[in-house]
């Protein structure tokens, strides 16, 4: 078959771009471990407040784990549980919530913390926090009448 | 009498259709184009925690 140089080009550039991306979402899924928020973890919806680790929300040191503290939020029409929170700058923070009543998002502003939260399941999210500032933390999943009201602050401090 | 006239001069011009030039500089404008907003978004990811 008749090939036109340019043609063998570009096919090899699209090929090799192609080859580029699925090698970075490849490595980042099998050797980084990143992955989706929410992994089947489930939970009783009506025993939220009585389930370990969402009777105590806020933020826990733990020892002998990947991470140093976990950071549990309860959400609900309309508001997370804790409202505020102070985290240590350049802690390793495993963000751990759920919601009691229906689809809520978690999207800490500026960061790639950006979860959705189902009734029933678990999403959570692993990150270092190594930049100080406040973090606003908003609802981006329609949930009600107060949707726009929902809102919660991290404060990375030295 | 009237004396049909042949223009034997004037040559009917044929684009050489075969030329991808342009076809190859398009597609590398859009595939630039892809990879820079690619790469920068990339780079917002890596770069926030």
């Amino acid at each position: 078959m008749h090939m036109h140089k340019f043609e063998k080009i570009w096919l090899a550039f699209g090929i090799g771009a192609l080859v580029v991306f699925l090698t970075t979402v490849g490595v980042s899924a099998f050797y980084l471990g990143n992955k989706p928020p929410s992994c089947l973890t489930t939970i009783n919806v009506d025993k939220v407040d009585q389930t370990k680790p969402f009777d105590k929300p806020g933020l826990h040191k733990v020892e002998g784990k990947d991470w140093d503290y976990e950071l549990v939020y309860v959400a609900s029409a309309f508001s997370y549980n804790p409202v505020k929170v102070e985290v240590p700058l350049g802690a390793k923070v495993k963000v751990i919530a759920t919601t009691k009543d229906v689809v809520h998002g978690f999207e800490v502003a500026g960061t790639n913390i950006n979860m959705m939260l189902e009734p029933g399941y678990v999403s959570e999210y692993t990150t270092t926090f190594d930049k100080a500032g406040e973090y606003l933390i908003v609802c981006n999943e329609y949930c009600g009448a107060g949707h726009h009201l929902m809102s919660s602050m991290i404060e990375v401090k030295k | 009498m009237a004396k049909a006239e042949l223009k034997t001069n004037n040559k009917t011009e044929i684009e050489d259709s075969s030329s991808l030039k342009g076809t190859l500089a398009s597609v590398f404008l859009l595939g630039a184009f892809i990879v820079v907003t690619w790469v920068s978004v990339y780079y917002l990811f890596v770069d926030r925690f």
